[in-house]
């Protein structure tokens, strides 16, 4: 079959009866694949303190600080306003202290409140 | 009577902010000239605050749809620069999201073409098969957009056997779909009196003009960085070099839909051979004093970074000559002469990037020589003097000059 | 009594009221199928299944800031689409679209399909008008650009239109409607010009593939680029109830009408304009917008001679039946 006039019109009938390939998004929610690089989670605990992450990040958008004097124990600032979610941090931490979520809708009002704090 | 028209900085037709200063005589355009400039965002400057590491992430945000091209073309000229070999395995999941990319950029073209054209069935059908590239893209790198797949030495993600056979049941619904549309693309009437004859630029203003990729193929000039400066491992990877004799924009998507297929072909071959051991080596961060100019056929063509390292973890300089600014003079060539209702289609037809050719020009004073330095305040007072003389002059201005 | 009838008539059925209800579904069933074609949902979530959505467009669009541009002829500008609907509400009025065995259409009179033709004429007049007194260079090419197709589609819709005329040995709707509800057969012997005038309305309605005097990838909006709100609104009801008389115009003469009174007459009309309007949305879907010089060739290389050879078949099978 070659028609040269219209030849699209049979592909176009042929979906008129078909499920509609949208996806209704903010009702029906799709699952995001294995390995999906959402926020940034970290765990505080494993953070030896070694900055590498912050001099990597290329978004400057990790803070650590220490949080007491005598022990070695840090607070993980994200400012996720500024993230990029390019995981560069998982790659660089030595001691495996971050990992991805699957969150995708990131949204919010403020970019204040983007800012998330891992103690 | 002649007529100037200003298409853009805002206008449906441009997804991004350029001016297109026509000069009509009815329907028919008998000058052209551009105007650049909206949107400047300064990135290589930025570049040399960044360390090489970041700097991979910012180059990936010089295009949101060649994102892996720009890296690709960064890492390996920083990688020659380390004098770091990459491993085989990363080179080949390399080159391979590289043509997965191809694929999503040109099915995007297309649905892009229709769109211009008018053929919003074309457009919502091309994008719905790109999905599935992008779902793949997806899955295998974390993210639709921005792959981050590059790291020095090979890439961040390995690819294992179920993603491999996924992506190769993927491929034969994409090859039929492909198919069809270059079907449809040769045989509706009102699509191909839209592009045939439209745009055209010959082999010798191609060549003249130093247009790049499919613009530069279309026009009978089999040139290609895959094939004559392989990188990656196209040196291994068996393809043809797609060209089109027809030298307008029907040829040009001819082009992209043959590229397609051969994309297809060489992500069947890189998957069945894939080799095996580790995906990247470690990298050194600090950079020998050097330079190197790197180049890389992205989507819409050729693409050149030039990298100058001074020793530290920073480069010293980072210069990117996207393919679009080397298509802009033979825009301006094809648009000459045409028909106002081609505008749309010729300037879609290079598969423009705005933001990506965007780059600041520093003008001397032409008649004393003198070049100044304004601060962010004195720009503003000028931009303020400048718009209370054009509110007085408002009322005698003539519409739109 | 006497006077109040036809206010009714021009008010509610099957003026105003009930034109402003029907095109608005004609619009959402316009999408819904355009988009159905494409694979994709369409309106979706004002009203069920969205059968709301072209209503609050018009809403919003009524809602909206109303700029008059500074350089533009103030009068021209906010007349002009005032004026469009005005003459499009009237044309509906020719329409026989009710109690048909007595009492005709009660505006209907022998020659009113001239009339109707000359009334659809007139938009496209307006369209071209509207263009020129924006003084925008967009509108400028646009308004010639609706002239320009003016000539290409007016007058192979008109030989169209002619040819039922002749073999019905009428120039009033309501008689064509009538003498094709009596010989239903000799419809088919239209379908050339039935196909030649839904292509023509198509090109009037300015849909893709014709949409070329307000190609927003090319010339912005066109004629309308600098309306917004409650003239905008006008314009946009304007080609919604455009669609559904010109629909309705191709239903009474080329296929019988709307027979059986009020209601069934009403069912007739919708089915029938529903079903021209599936063909518009096919023809929109599965083309792309040309070029104007390719739409004036087109008609004068393609369509104009078959109207003409259309015109031949009906005066041959009109000597052979009488």
């Amino acid at each position: 079959m070659n028609n040269k006039i219209v030849p699209f019109l049979p592909e176009l009938l042929r979906h008129l009866f078909k499920k509609p390939a949208t996806v209704k998004y903010p009702f029906e929610k799709e699952a995001v694949p294995e390995g999906f690089r959402g926020n940034v989670v970290c765990d505080a605990a494993k953070c030896i303190g070694c900055m590498i992450c912050v001099n990597d990040c290329p978004a400057e958008a990790i803070d650590i600080i220490r949080v007491s004097e005598t022990e070695k124990k840090f607070k993980m600032i994200l400012h996720n306003d500024r993230c990029i979610h390019c995981a560069q941090c998982v790659d660089s931490c030595p001691t495996k202290a971050y990992h991805m979520d699957a969150e995708y809708e990131t949204a919010a009002f403020s970019r204040h409140d983007l800012k998330i704090e891992y103690k | 009577m002649e007529f100037k028209v200003s298409l853009g900085p805002q206008h449906p037709a441009l997804h991004e902010a350029v001016s297109l200063r026509m000069t009509l005589e009815g329907e028919i355009i008998r000058d052209a000239d551009l105007k650049l400039g909206y949107s400047h965002r300064g990135i290589e400057k930025l570049a040399e605050e960044r360390t090489f590491t970041q700097n991979i992430y910012l180059t990936e945000r010089i295009c949101g749809i060649c994102s892996h091209s720009h890296t690709t073309c960064f890492v390996q000229g920083v990688e020659q620069l380390m004098e770091l070999i990459p491993a085989r395995r990363g080179l080949y999941i390399r080159t391979l999201i590289a043509e997965l990319e191809r694929v999503h950029s040109h099915l995007l073209w297309l649905g892009v073409a229709g769109q211009e054209a008018g053929f919003e069935s074309f457009f919502m059908y091309t994008w719905r098969d790109r999905e599935v590239v992008m779902d793949i893209l997806d899955w295998i790198t974390g993210n639709r957009v921005h792959y981050a797949m590059n790291t020095f030495g090979g890439v961040r993600r390995d690819i294992d056997e179920l993603q491999k056979k996924k992506i190769l049941d993927s491929l034969d619904l994409l090859t039929k779909r492909t198919e069809y549309y270059l079907k449809i693309g040769a045989n509706e009437p009102t699509f191909v009196g839209r592009l045939a004859g439209v745009g055209k630029l010959s082999r010798e203003d191609a060549i003249a003009l130093c247009a790049v990729g499919p613009t530069l193929r279309a026009s009978g000039v089999p040139m290609d960085v895959r094939k004559d400066d392989p990188y990656a491992v196209y040196n291994e990877i068996p393809f043809e070099v797609c060209t089109a004799d027809s030298c307008d924009v029907l040829g040009r998507a001819v082009v992209r839909v043959k590229e397609l297929i051969q994309s297809y072909k060489m992500i069947e071959f890189l998957l069945k051979n894939l080799p095996d051991g580790p995906f990247k080596v470690k990298a050194p961060r600090k950079v020998k004093p050097n330079e190197v100019y790197s180049r890389y056929e992205a989507p819409r063509g050729e693409n050149v970074h030039y990298i100058k390292s001074n020793g530290s973890d920073k480069p010293e300089r980072l210069k990117v000559r996207a393919p679009t600014l080397a298509n802009y003079t033979a825009t301006i060539k094809m648009l000459k002469n045409g028909f106002i209702a081609d505008i749309p289609l010729i300037f879609a037809a290079i598969d423009p990037c705005i933001c990506c050719a965007e780059r600041l020009v520093q003008l001397d004073n032409p008649r004393s020589g003198e070049s100044k330095v304004l601060s962010f305040s004195q720009l503003r007072t000028m931009a303020n003097d400048h718009y209370k003389k054009v509110n007085l002059l408002k009322k005698e201005a003539v519409w739109p000059f | 009594m006497a006077i109040l009838k036809p206010i009714l008539y021009i008010l509610v059925y099957p003026g105003l009221i009930f034109l402003m209800v029907y095109s608005t579904f004609c619009e959402w069933f316009d999408r819904k199928l355009y988009a159905r074609m494409q694979n994709r949902i369409g309106p979706l979530h004002t009203g069920r299944s969205g059968i709301l959505q072209p209503v609050a467009d018009i809403i919003k669009l009524f809602a909206k800031e109303d700029i008059v541009p500074e350089k533009a002829d103030k009068h021209m500008f906010s007349a002009l689409p005032v004026f469009a609907l005005a003459i499009i509400c009237t044309t509906a009025l020719y329409l026989p679209l009710w109690h048909y065995s007595e009492a005709p259409s009660f505006i209907s009179f022998p020659g009113d399909l001239i009339v109707v033709a000359y009334l659809l004429t007139l938009p496209t007049l307006i369209y071209f008008l509207a263009g020129w007194h924006s003084n925008n260079y967009f509108s400028a090419i646009g308004g010639v650009r609706v002239l320009t197709m003016l000539f290409g589609y007016e007058i192979p819709l008109l030989l169209a239109l002619l040819s039922p005329a002749v073999l019905a040995d009428s120039w009033r709707i309501l008689e064509i409607a009538r003498f094709f509800q009596d010989k239903p057969l000799l419809m088919l012997v239209n379908l050339i010009g039935f196909f030649i005038a839904v292509i023509a309305l198509q090109a009037k309605l300015e849909r893709v593939p014709f949409d070329i005097p307000h190609a927003e990838t090319e010339i912005v909006g066109g004629q309308l680029t600098e309306y917004s709100g409650k003239k905008l609104a006008f314009f946009r009801l304007l080609g919604d109830i455009e669609m559904v008389v010109g629909a309705g115009l191709i239903a009474a003469v080329f296929m019988g009408g709307f027979p059986g009174g009020l209601l069934p007459g009403l069912a007739w009309f919708i089915l029938k304009t529903l079903f021209i309007i599936f063909l518009l949305a096919a023809m929109r879907a599965a083309t792309s917008r040309i070029r104007i010089d390719q739409m004036i060739n087109f008609s004068w290389r393609w369509l104009a001679p078959l109207a003409v050879l259309q015109l031949f078949i009906v005066i041959i099978i009109k000597g052979m039946v009488s």
